[in-house]
C-alpha cells in the first residue's frame, strides 16, 4: 500500500534516488511539451497557443483521477499523502506576483531549469533571478512574517470548502475540464497560427473525453470519501501524527524563536 | 521557431502519471522552486555563515548541520535538468539562443528575465511553491489553497500581458 515510502519501503538515500528519476521524468515530459521555449509558454497569454493549460489541466486531472481510484481500490492511503496547507492571503499575493513574474520573464521555475539545458541564456539569467528573489525575500522575512502566516486554513480542500465529497467535485473538474479544452481550442483557432497547433483526430477527442465523464461519473456514484475508512476531515488531521510516527527526527526539534518552520514535505 | 512539440494532452497524461508515481512512492508530489532557495541559502551559507544562520527563513534549510543541498527537491530538479537536456538532444534542440520575439533586443530581453525571475523567486516563497509545487501538486490532491493560486497565475499574467506583448509576438 502506498505511499510506499511512509510505510518504510526504503529509506531517505533510495528517495534521493527516486527523486532524481522522478525528476529526470519531469523534465523529459515538459521539454517533449516544448515548455523549454519562452514563446510557445507564454503563447497562452496571447490566446494563440493553449499547450499550457492542456498539459497542466490534464495532468491534474489524470492524478486526481489516479489518486481517487487507488484509494478506492485500497492501494494508497491518502491520509499519508502530504496535503499542501492554505495560506488564503499570501497564495493569492504570490499567485498574482508569479504570474506577472511569468509573462515577464517568460518561464515558471521548472520550465527555466528545462530551457536552460536546452541552452537559453534567459532562462539561466531567470534562474539567477529566482534566486535573488528568494534570498531577499528571505532578507525581508521579518516583515512579511505577519502576512506570510495570515489566512491560515489548514490543510482543507475543495471538498472542505463546498462541503461536497470528493467524488463529485472530481465529476465536476471533469466536466469543467472538457468544457474548458472544448473553449480554448475554438480560441486557438481564432487567435493562433493554425501550422502550429497539434491536430487531433476529432473522434479520438470525443472518446477520450467521454472517457474522462465517466470516470468522473463512476466517482461521483460510488463516493470514494464513504468507502475510505477514514473520512476527509480526519485524514487531514492525520498527517501530523503520522510525521511523529515516521520522522521522530523532525518533530523533536525544538521550534525556532521565530515559531515559524518549513516543513520536509514542503513543495515546490 | 517553426518546432514541432508533442500533443499537449499526450503530455498532460504522462505527466499527470509521472505525478501519481511520486505520490504513490513519496506521499509527496513534484516541485522545484525551493530548490533555487535551498542552492542561495548554501551560497549565502559560504559567503556569509552567520548571517544565513541568523536569519529567519533561511535557517530553516539549514537545520540539522547538514548541507541544505541534501533535499529531495534539489534531487528531483537535478533530475528535471537532465531529463530536459536528453529530450533536447534526441530533438536536435539544443542551440546557444536568447529566445525572445522578433522585435525585442537580448539586452532588454535578459533584464526582463532577470527580473521575471526575481519576481517568480520571491512568489514563490510567498506562496510556499510554485506552478508545479503548488499549482500541479496541490490541484490534483483537491487542495483548496492550491487552485486560488493557480487561478491567481492566470489572472495576474492575464493582467499583464498586453504590456509584454512585444517582448513575445
Amino acid at each position: 500500500m502506498g505511499p510506499l515510502y511512509k510505510f518504510g519501503w526504503f529509506d531517505f538515500s533510495y528517495s534521493l534516488q527516486l527523486a532524481g528519476l522522478i525528476g529526470f521524468m519531469f523534465g523529459f515530459v515538459l521539454e517533449r511539451a516544448g515548455f523549454g521555449n519562452p514563446r510557445k509558454l507564454t503563447a497562452i497569454f496571447y490566446l494563440r497557443d493553449f499547450a499550457v493549460l492542456k498539459v497542466m489541466f490534464t495532468a491534474i486531472i489524470v492524478c486526481m483521477l489516479g489518486l481517487l481510484y487507488f484509494s478506492l481500490f485500497g492501494w494508497i492511503d491518502l491520509g499519508r499523502v502530504y496535503l499542501l496547507p492554505t495560506f488564503i492571503w499570501p497564495q493569492i499575493v504570490g499567485g498574482l506576483v508569479l504570474g506577472i513574474g511569468f509573462v515577464m520573464g517568460g518561464y515558471c521555475p521548472t520550465t527555466s531549469v528545462v530551457a536552460t539545458v536546452s541552452g537559453k541564456l534567459d532562462g539561466l539569467v531567470f534562474i539567477i533571478g529566482m534566486m535573488i528573489g528568494s534570498v531577499f525575500f528571505a532578507e525581508v522575512f521579518p516583515m512579511l512574517k505577519g502576512f506570510y502566516t495570515s489566512g491560515d486554513m489548514g490543510a482543507i480542500r475543495l471538498t472542505d470548502v463546498f462541503n461536497i465529497n470528493s467524488g463529485i467535485i472530481a465529476f465536476l473538474v471533469c466536466i469543467v475540464a472538457v468544457g474548458a479544452y472544448w473553449f480554448v481550442e475554438k480560441v486557438e483557432q481564432k487567435f493562433g497560427d493554425k501550422d502550429m497547433l497539434p491536430k487531433g483526430s476529432p473522434k479520438v477527442k470525443r472518446t477520450a473525453a467521454g472517457l474522462l465523464i465517466l470516470l468522473g461519473l463512476i466517482l461521483a456514484v460510488v463516493n470514494p470519501d464513504r468507502i475510505i475508512a477514514k473520512p476527509a476531515t480526519s485524514e487531514i488531521q492525520t498527517e501530523e501524527g503520522v510525521e511523529a510516527v515516521q520522522k521522530p527526527a523532525a518533530t523533536s526539534e525544538k521550534p525556532d524563536s521565530t515559531g515559524f518552520k518549513i516543513v520536509d514535505d514542503e513543495g515546490c | 521557431m517553426k518546432e514541432r512539440y508533442s500533443n499537449p494532452y499526450v503530455i498532460g497524461v504522462i505527466l499527470g502519471l509521472v505525478l501519481l508515481f511520486s505520490f504513490y512512492t513519496m506521499g509527496r508530489g513534484l516541485g522545484s522552486s525551493a530548490s533555487f532557495a535551498r542552492i542561495a541559502t548554501a551560497g549565502v551559507n559560504l559567503v556569509a555563515p552567520e548571517h544565513a544562520k541568523a536569519n529567519a527563513y533561511l535557517s530553516n534549510y539549514l537545520r540539522r548541520g547538514k548541507s541544505p543541498l541534501v533535499d529531495w527537491l534539489v534531487f528531483l530538479t537535478m533530475g528535471a535538468a537532465l531529463g530536459g537536456l536528453f529530450s533536447a538532444f534526441i530533438s536536435n534542440r539544443i542551440k546557444g539562443e536568447v529566445a525572445r520575439g522578433p522585435f525585442i533586443g537580448v539586452s532588454i530581453r535578459l533584464w526582463l528575465a532577470l527580473g521575471g525571475g526575481i519576481l517568480s523567486g520571491f512568489a514563490a516563497r510567498m506562496a510556499r511553491g510554485c506552478t508545479s509545487g503548488q499549482a500541479l501538486t496541490g490541484a490534483a490532491e483537491l487542495a483548496f489553497g492550491s487552485w486560488v493560486f493557480m487561478l491567481c497565475i492566470f489572472a495576474g499574467a492575464y493582467a499583464t500581458a498586453y504590456f509584454f506583448r512585444k517582448e513575445w509576438l
